[in-house]
């Protein structure tokens, strides 16, 4: 990760309305706007900060590594639940034969938590990541060196059904591979 | 007449009716400058602090005045109260604000402010109820003053970070463009923040200095990381980390970089609170559903501190005072309901604090005041504003977007 501290808002605006960078850039002109007092002894000071960050990371993938990633399961679950049901173990076991084969043997993944949009707390992230952790074992269980596999959570953050429904939900409650070079 | 269970010294008890009236107050105003978009947008805000306030019935009609004259308007004769207020451009767009509070013809309080531009007017009517409030005695709502900072997610896995005034009136994007969330106020002064950030390969906390716009690491970890709370001079954090792909709360001295694990479990644990000096409250799966404990860091003794529902997954502490989020219903199927709790640590009252829809992320202001939650209901998102001493709650809606996390 990168950082560009940019020296004003003006500066972050040109920069980043004219291309799509893909670095974190920071815009770090911060204006006080104080609110003084007059008339009276006591000394009032609100504040106000204008600094502005933009940032934006970017990937690069090849084509093998996202035709991998194409071949690779989504795990669902069911609701407030981390532990992995038969289907879905089947499918993690083919995964776990697809990462041991000579084309994919060298590459790492990353598994996503993620989770219905029943609350954006910790402790979502957490579900979100318990169901990670559980395919994660599953994986090594299956052969797969614990050391080619990293875990994160986006809880609620990361939706791919945003309709308000029994079956959006389902499919949001889930694990996603992400083929890591 | 006045029925009520008040318990000055107990805040989960409800005000159950409170039927003596509180004063009036009616607003006047005596600007001369800029035009009635301005002042009316001005008067709107004024009035809704001072709703908020909850120490008055606010007239809600606006009127003007001669800001000098002695005798308020006849329409206002049967008020108790008349905040009659001056709004002047001066030079280079500052924005002044005489104002004056009369109680029948006689000028009872004024004061003065001024603000670099017109267009962070609210916090000048933020500051006008703050010192309205103090005059006539009542504790102080310092809560008023401070700004707020959320996460609102905008697409999957692309966010802004905000801050913003307690009614979401200002809003200014401090961070935006990548997947930044859990923003937590890194001091007192609101000077700086820390939050998580993933887009990386490793979830990794960052502190960013709001003065200077610089982003320092702090510290990643594997799964997860969340600063879930700050100490009171902010030299320790309590984080929620997954090292080893397991969720935990460790400390974390900002001083040295050097951090300790809390909790053990192999559930979750998750959400940690400073809860006095050597004790923490925290969110646990332990009881194979999430709910609020303590833990003795001295002894190490856990123990849960609400006996109440079954699913409760956040939570916030004041002094003997949690704020908790109890899931209302276990349904996959249907609408959940999720409703915020107070219970005392020395009591075995419980307050349910809202009714409807969803309410989560309660976090105390730093006197314990008031109570601030977000609340997602029939697809929107607003920021709540719970007045614990007088039983009332404010919504205040966010324009666009899903409010993520947010601290005060």
């Amino acid at each position: 990760m990168k950082s560009i501290v940019l020296s004003s808002v003006v500066t972050a605006l040109l920069v980043f309305s004219g291309c799509s960078s893909k670095e974190p850039a920071v815009d770090s002109k911060a204006q006080q706007a104080p609110v003084e007092e007059v008339k009276t002894v006591d000394t009032e000071t609100v504040s106000t900060e204008n600094s502005m960050v933009d940032s934006n990371t970017g990937n690069s993938a090849s084509m093998t590594m996202s035709e991998i990633e194409s071949k690779l399961p989504t795990v669902y679950f069911a609701f407030d639940k981390y532990d992995i049901t038969s289907e879905m173990q089947a499918k993690i076991d083919a995964a776990a034969e697809l990462g041991k084969s000579d084309e994919a043997k060298s590459l790492n993944v990353k598994l996503e938590g993620n989770c219905d949009e029943w609350g954006s707390d910790e402790y979502n992230f957490a579900l979100g990541l318990k169901r990670a952790e559980a395919v994660k074992k599953a994986l090594v269980a299956d052969g797969i060196d614990a050391s080619r596999i990293s875990m994160v959570s986006y809880g609620e953050s990361n939706p791919v059904c945003t309709e308000h429904t029994r079956e959006c939900w389902a499919k949001n409650r889930r694990v996603d591979f992400k083929i890591l070079p | 007449m006045f029925i009520s269970l008040i318990f000055a010294d107990d805040a989960t008890i409800e005000v159950i009716k409170k039927a003596d009236t509180i004063p009036s107050i009616a607003l006047e105003d005596a600007s001369q400058s800029y035009d009635n978009t301005f002042r009316f947008r001005f008067f709107k805000a004024l009035v809704a602090d001072l709703n908020v306030l909850s120490i008055f019935n606010v007239q809600r009609h606006y009127r003007t005045a001669t800001f000098n004259d002695n005798d308020i308007s006849f329409e206002n004769k049967d008020m108790d109260y008349v905040l009659r207020y001056k709004m002047n451009e001066e030079d280079n767009g500052v924005l002044s604000v005489e104002m004056k509070l009369m109680k029948k013809n006689e000028d009872v309080y004024s004061k003065s402010y001024r603000v670099g531009k017109k267009d962070v007017y609210m916090f000048v009517t933020h500051a006008m109820a703050y010192d309205i409030n103090n005059f006539m005695g009542e504790d102080p709502v310092g809560w008023m003053k401070k700004k707020v900072i959320f996460s609102r997610i905008v697409a999957p896995k692309k966010s802004e970070i905000v801050i913003s005034d307690y009614t979401l009136t200002y809003q200014h994007i401090i961070l935006k463009g990548g997947f930044n969330i859990f923003p937590k106020w890194a001091n007192n002064e609101q000077t700086a923040f820390y939050y998580t950030d993933l887009d990386g390969n490793k979830p990794r906390l960052k502190y960013l200095n709001i003065k200077n716009g610089k982003i320092k690491n702090i510290i990643a970890s594997d799964g997860m990381i969340v600063c879930s709370d700050v100490n009171n001079n902010g030299t320790k954090l309590l984080l929620t980390m997954a090292r080893n792909g397991q969720p935990d709360i460790y400390s974390f001295n900002v001083q040295t970089q050097k951090y300790k694990r809390l909790t053990t479990y192999s559930g979750i644990d998750v959400n940690g609170q400073f809860l006095g000096k050597d004790k923490i409250a925290f969110i646990s799966s332990r009881l194979g559903y999430p709910n609020v404990f303590s833990k003795d860091l001295t002894t190490n003794e856990v123990e849960p501190m609400v006996y109440y529902g079954k699913s409760n997954s956040a939570c916030s502490v004041h002094g003997n005072y949690i704020v908790y989020k109890a899931r209302e219903s276990s349904n996959a199927f249907s609408d959940n309901t999720f409703n915020l709790h107070l219970i005392s640590t020395k009591t075995d009252f419980i307050r349910r604090l809202t009714a409807t829809g969803i309410n989560e992320f309660p976090r105390f202001s730093n006197d314990g005041d008031a109570i601030i939650f977000i609340k997602n209901y029939k697809g929107q998102s607003a920021i709540g504003i719970i007045r614990l001493k007088y039983n009332k709650n404010y919504l205040f809606p966010l324009k666009y977007g899903k409010l993520q996390s947010m601290d005060w």
